[in-house]
């Protein structure tokens, strides 16, 4: 009775309130704020020195934040030394103890919880049976394969009732394939056991995949929280544009906003009607950039061409990827764009045809104005 | 098809046996430097032993006469030193470890920014000669009452042994990824039960090869005990030494000279058969042997 009561999941919601670290005088978190909800899946996103590993660190109470306050439900844990934390972490290199067979790496937080054999060996079980890898308790880490190894660091992470699981990039030392399948395991696995999870990532095709919601971070702060369905489709800066998914960035201004928003796009004549805009983009002729994934840059043989905002281009090259062909296209007043089409659309078109654009979706995100004098400046030569 | 592997193989198997004239001549120069190496080291042990079992300094061929006649006359002076020498080996090196574990814990983790310098000055009593630590220890330890007794010679030993200490932790140490007790904290560990449960059995083969060189570094010290021993407190070294001097070089004191070979071989067999064969050769520092 006593164990089923103690192998439900801890999960706990977890709010982090103004959180900053400093190294000197480079801000690595500055005033980072954000709640997860209990059994949620957030993913911490951003290029190489964004903070995402600092916020990380510093939640399971490995690096000491400079200001901020951390709770795992009503629970303040920011003074707590990481032992005391009652997070669940799991490396990138997964640091499981060499020296120990998988059931006792997977048993060591129970072990220094006081838990009694009996229940330990029941909980182990439990958990093996859980990542499926049932049978295999007696070996060492290092008889088992880097996908085994990265199951055993999770099920160790979450065998005592964590608060919170944090993962460290745990895929980035699997090959490219494992790391498919491993993702999506690890996402069942999460949601199997409902558990409160961050997990720390580089990789946006990761984040899309596995996460509830996504925290894009940049130079230490947060630069949008989506869902990966929204982060993808409206974001709301430049970088989160440019930073989950290829895009087609141009340089405008906004013409009008409202329910059928509009833009200038320098170096065209036509005005672009976009189908949403980010936060922040109000007043006329604000600069903004106007944002066009390439499988929504569609395009024709010239003759065929018509309707909305017909453009033509010249295609410069084609690269031939399976489920569908990048195209790279020129076009006089933008320059070179992208777009990825399915084959029976663009399979016919060879280098040097001219193409017929459609934009079968646009969004726009604000653009800084410190680069928008410089385009003005294009403008008028254009002009 | 069986036919043609065949033939493909016994060609490939010729070619790698087959060994050139050039090659033998370097292997043949190569085995000849290393028995040169092997005798030169071996010589003066061979030489001990050898002449501890015929009773005489002057090795004679063919072997004969080998006899136990020396040890048997080994003075129980001679004795009482030797236990003396044991006993004060075993604690001096357990106490230089205990206590230059956790310093070397406490520079390789602790980011201490002085740690190069700190890790220069301890180095500094291995350069400084014997003979001035000697004098030095001498000066502290008389009015203390030191000198001339177990207590001294250990201290004694324990400052010679430091440096020697930390620097085999610092290695230990630096070849462990701080990530085992990262996740051993996470995972409800103190920092105390992290370095017990999770760094000292990793480390522990490395640990026992830095015990056996330091043990071995007590057994023969001489220099610096010169200034600390009296005739409470003699180490086997010492009391060799002012015997040769006095009466030359007699078969007891040769077969004593043998006893510390055994003894050395002793704790080296002990050491190499708890490890396995695989931690002696070269991977000395290795953590993963």
């Amino acid at each position: 009775m006593n164990m089923m009561a103690r192998s439900a999941s801890g999960s706990q919601p977890v709010s982090l309130e103004q959180i900053s670290k400093r190294f000197g005088d480079f801000y690595a978190v500055r005033d980072l704020s954000l709640d997860v909800a209990a059994g949620e899946f957030v993913t911490l996103l951003g290029p190489s020195g964004c903070g995402k590993s600092t916020t990380l660190k510093i939640i399971a109470g490995l690096l000491p934040q400079d200001g901020g306050e951390i709770r795992f439900g009503a629970r303040r844990v920011d003074m707590l030394p990481s032992n005391k934390r009652n997070v669940g972490l799991v490396f990138q290199n997964y640091a499981l103890f060499p020296h120990m067979t998988v059931n006792d790496n997977i048993a060591f937080g129970l072990r220094m919880r006081g838990w009694p054999r009996a229940d330990r060996a029941a909980r182990v079980n439990e958990l093996l049976s859980l990542v499926r890898l049932e049978g295999l308790g007696e070996r060492k880490p290092s008889q088992l394969s880097g996908g085994q190894q990265q199951r055993v660091a999770v099920a160790r992470a979450l065998a005592f009732g964590p608060d919170l699981v944090l993962l460290d990039e745990p895929l980035s030392n699997l090959d490219a394939k494992l790391r498919d399948e491993v993702r999506l395991d690890l996402r069942d696995i999460q949601r199997r056991a409902r558990q409160t999870t961050i997990f720390v990532t580089h990789d946006q095709v990761e984040a899309l995949v596995m996460s509830d919601r996504i925290v894009l971070m940049n130079h230490g702060i947060i630069e949008q929280v989506a869902s990966p369905r929204d982060l993808y489709a409206i974001p709301a800066t430049e970088f989160a544009a440019r930073f989950v998914g290829a895009n087609n960035l141009i340089p405008g201004t906004l013409i009008s906003g409202g329910p059928t928003p509009s833009a200038a796009a320098v170096g065209l004549d036509a005005p672009i009607a976009a189908d949403t805009i980010a936060p922040g983009i109000a007043t006329q002729d604000q600069p903004l950039w106007i944002c066009i994934r390439p499988e929504q840059l569609g395009m024709a043989k010239v003759e065929q061409s018509s309707d909305r905002c017909s453009l033509v281009a010249r295609v410069i090259d084609m690269v031939f990827q399976g489920t569908s062909i990048l195209v790279d296209i020129e076009q006089q007043g933008i320059g070179r764009l992208r777009s990825e089409r399915p084959p029976e659309e663009v399979g016919s078109l060879r280098p040097g045809d001219e193409v017929g654009l459609k934009i079968l979706g646009c969004h726009l995100v604000p653009r800084k104005t410190s680069d928008s004098q410089a385009d003005a400046s294009r403008m008028a030569n254009a002009a | 098809m069986t036919d043609m592997t065949v033939r493909m193989a016994v060609p490939a198997i010729g070619s790698r046996v087959r060994i050139s004239g050039p090659r033998l001549l370097s292997a043949g120069l190569w085995t000849v430097y290393l028995l040169v190496i092997g005798a030169w080291l071996l010589f003066p042990i061979l030489l001990v032993v050898v002449a501890s079992l015929q009773g005489k300094l002057e090795v004679s061929w063919p072997l004969s006469h080998l006899n136990l006649d020396a040890y048997r006359a080994i003075p129980s002076g001679y004795w009482q030193s030797f236990w003396f020498t044991i006993r004060v080996s075993i604690v001096a090196s357990c106490c230089s470890l205990l206590i230059s574990l956790p310093a070397a814990w406490a520079m390789v983790r602790g980011r201490l920014w002085e740690r190069r310098l700190i890790s220069s000055l301890v180095l500094l009593p291995e350069i400084v000669p014997q003979l001035i630590l000697g004098i030095a220890l001498l000066t502290i330890f008389i009015p203390l009452g030191l000198s001339n007794s177990f207590g001294g010679v250990v201290l004694a030993l324990i400052a010679l042994n430091l440096a020697m200490g930390l620097r085999f932790g610092e290695a230990l140490l630096e070849g462990l990824p701080e990530e085992y007790e990262l996740a051993a904290e996470s995972l409800g560990a103190s920092k105390l039960a992290a370095l017990r449960l999770i760094v000292l059995p990793l480390i522990a083969p490395g640990l026992a090869i830095a015990a056996l060189f330091v043990f071995m570094q007590n057994l023969i010290a001489f220099v610096l005990l010169f200034f600390i021993a009296g005739p409470s407190a003699t180490p086997i070294s010492i009391r060799l030494f002012t015997d040769i001097v006095d009466r030359g070089v007699v078969p007891e004191a040769v077969a004593m000279s043998a006893m510390l070979v055994y003894v050395a071989l002793i704790f080296y067999a002990i050491v190499a058969l708890a490890l396995g064969p695989k931690y002696m050769a070269g991977a000395l520092m290795s953590r993963k042997g």
